[in-house]
């Protein structure tokens, strides 16, 4: 057992996925002394270590293996598990993302520990981990710790924290000791990158968001047309999902993305909790609603009362 | 093909905290299938369409469950299990993950084990990967696309944070599905009628293989210390004026300065 405080880095292709460096620089921040460790599974082809090294973890356990170029959630946890258990550090930490979210609780499932999901924050009280998380339909929160369980597991919402670079850290890097065993049954056939929607809300600096009041062609035509202006992208709260124009991937939220973007402006949005938690790391925020009491507007920086429409075709017209 | 569909009762509305005890307060909230269980009833009553076979709905939960498994008996799963007792009360993902799979393999010979995304009140999405863990079988999440080769052979569409991936399994295996998968059937009045003949199994850990320590609290490593309405940071807001035109200009002009 060890005192260190894990991050695991996930890759997408070779590139590092943005949240496990702001969880590196989270995860720095709150230690209280204890060692940061990086963990990193990689084919023999990529060297994620050299862009993790700038954000200075005190280590980077580095796991080598061709088969890590598309790997099943199974042959990921087994992995990791070797190397985790090895050593049983205090925290562990995943990005809450697609595969942190699938591979987190098999690991977790081998080591017989706790998981948060999705944490808003993580900090220590003494040997604690108190992890913070949102939940349910009502705007609650609630902290959960894992006191007899060695590690204290989390996965952490993306974009919830900045990622910052250290100069001149000593970083030891480490390769780990273990054996890769293929998963019987199941293969990865392909792995495509999705081109359309590379640019992500979450890193947009500019966001037009849309809500149940501003569903319907026309209003939705013109954010198009005004988010292309301005340079932004379009974004939207849950119910517009349902909006075949619309998926997933654009969404803001709990159960969406969190956004940080310079400008953000809400049309029609009504401003639920689940909706709010999304953007509370915005720059300016306005928001645009025929409603003057909508919640929105307690969040926000400028407000319209009055509909999205004539709101869009003023806008439309005055920016160049 | 055996499929078995694991689904979740969540409460339907607002859910309070007790200002006493900071408890959830669920009672008297009404219950509902959680949404995305429907699209994995759904997937599983189009395989068994296709390949033939039986669909069994599995929820751990009180008794009141029994009326989410009714609801999905009338969509049109065959038959279904609830793993009720005391001795469950207080679990966590890693428990709740435990018992199911106990459930799983009293039931026998399962080749496909179907869940939601995530829950829309506990969120976590953990369920999934954990039963697939506990019965060493593999997993497909965030599935996205099911299509059926032979009679045994699934290739699944996944999407991931910024890929698409095509994930090859035999079975038996466990999928979690997300909305976009497929729009879940109505129940219908026949199907309605008839779930009420079909059998809702009950059952306690005397029915089943388990170590009594991982079941429960007492097999849940995480602890809620404390549940509560944050504060919500509220701004100090400017109102622009009615005139369309003019409040975009005057909006225009002061973020530029
Ligand atoms: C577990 C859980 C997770 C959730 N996760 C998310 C999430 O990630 N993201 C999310 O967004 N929601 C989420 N929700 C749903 C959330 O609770 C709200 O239901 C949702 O955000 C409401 O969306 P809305 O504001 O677009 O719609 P509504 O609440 O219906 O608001 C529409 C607003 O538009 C205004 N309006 C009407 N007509 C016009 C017009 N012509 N011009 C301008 N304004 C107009 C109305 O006054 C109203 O304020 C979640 C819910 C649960 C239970
Ligand atoms: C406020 C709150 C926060 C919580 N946070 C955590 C946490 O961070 N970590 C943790 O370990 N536990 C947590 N729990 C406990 C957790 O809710 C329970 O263990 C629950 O039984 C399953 O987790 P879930 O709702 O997240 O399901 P998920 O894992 O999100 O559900 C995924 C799928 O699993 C299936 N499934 C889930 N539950 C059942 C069931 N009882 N019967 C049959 N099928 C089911 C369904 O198909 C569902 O779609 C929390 C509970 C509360 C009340």
């Amino acid at each position: 057992m060890n005192n260190a405080l894990w991050v695991y880095v996930q890759l997408n292709g070779q590139k590092v996925e943005p949240t496990s460096l702001q969880l590196i620089t989270k995860a720095r921040q709150i230690a209280e002394g204890r060692p940061v460790v990086a963990l990193l599974a990689e084919d023999l082809t990529t060297n994620a270590e050299e862009t993790v090294k700038e954000y200075g973890p005190d280590e980077i356990i580095v796991l080598k293996d061709d088969h890590f170029t598309q790997p099943t959630d199974g042959e990921l946890a087994d992995a990791l598990f070797q190397v985790v258990s090895a050593n049983t550090p205090n925290g562990l930490l995943f990005p809450a993302t697609v595969q942190g979210r699938s591979v987190a609780p098999r690991l977790q499932a081998k080591l017989r520990t706790g998981l948060t999901a999705d944490c808003l924050d993580v900090y220590y009280d003494g040997e604690d981990l108190i992890q913070v998380k949102p939940t349910y339909g009502d705007d609650i929160m609630c902290e959960i710790l894992c006191p007899d369980h060695r590690p204290q597991m989390a996965t952490v919402r993306p974009n919830t924290f900045n990622a910052e670079k250290v100069t001149g850290a000593n970083v030891k890097i480490t390769t780990a000791t273990f054996t890769f065993h293929s998963e019987a049954n199941i293969e990865v056939v392909s792995e495509k990158p999705i081109i359309s929607s590379s640019a992500n809300i979450a890193d947009a600096k500019i966001v037009v968001a849309l809500g149940r009041g501003a569903d319907n062609d026309k209003t939705i035509a013109l954010a198009e047309k005004a988010a292309a202006k301005l340079g932004g992208m379009v974004g939207v709260s849950r119910p517009l999902t349902d909006n075949p124009k619309f998926s997933h991937e654009s969404q803001i939220g709990q159960s969406g993305n969190t956004i940080a973007p310079d400008l953000l402006i809400n049309l029609g949005v009504s401003g639920a909790v689940q909706y709010t938690v999304g953007i509370e790391n915005a720059g300016k925020v306005v928001s645009v609603n025929t409603d003057d009491k909508a919640p929105i507007f307690a969040v926000s920086d400028f407000g319209y009362v009055g509909t999205a429409n004539e709101f869009l075709e003023a806008l439309v017209n005055d920016i160049k | 093909m055996k499929i078995v569909v694991c689904i979740k009762q969540v409460p339907v509305g607002a859910v309070k905290i007790d200002p006493e005890t900071h408890n959830l307060v669920r009672s008297n909230v009404e219950g509902d299938i959680n949404p995305y269980d429907r699209n994995a009833i759904e997937a599983a009553i189009q395989l068994k369409e296709q390949a033939g076979g039986e669909v069994i709905l599995l929820s751990m939960g009180p008794d009141s469950y029994i009326s989410s498994l009714r609801d999905g008996l009338a969509m049109g799963a065959d038959s279904a299990v609830l793993l009720s007792s005391r001795a469950f009360g207080g679990a966590d993902t890693l428990a709740t993950a435990y018992t199911l799979a106990a459930g799983i393999k009293k039931i026998g010979n399962v080749d496909l084990i179907l869940f939601g995304r995530q829950s829309v009140d506990a969120d976590t999405g953990q369920v999934g990967p954990i039963v697939a863990e506990d019965l060493a079988i593999p997993q497909i999440t965030f599935a996205e696309n099911i299509e059926l080769h032979d009679h045994n052979v699934l290739v699944v569409k996944r999407l991931l944070d910024s890929a698409v991936q095509e994930v090859k399994v035999t079975l038996p295996a466990v999928v979690s599905v997300r909305a976009e998968l497929n729009q879940p059937r109505y129940e219908n009045p026949l199907n309605i009628q008839t779930s009420f003949e079909k059998s809702v199994t009950i059952w306690s850990e005397k029915d089943l293989d388990l170590d009594n320590s991982q079941i429960g609290q007492a097999g849940s490593p995480t602890v809620v210390r404390k549940v509560y309405a944050p504060d919500k940071a509220t701004k100090q807001m400017e109102q622009l004026p009615t005139h369309a035109s003019k409040a975009v200009t005057q909006l225009l002009s002061e973020l530029n300065n």
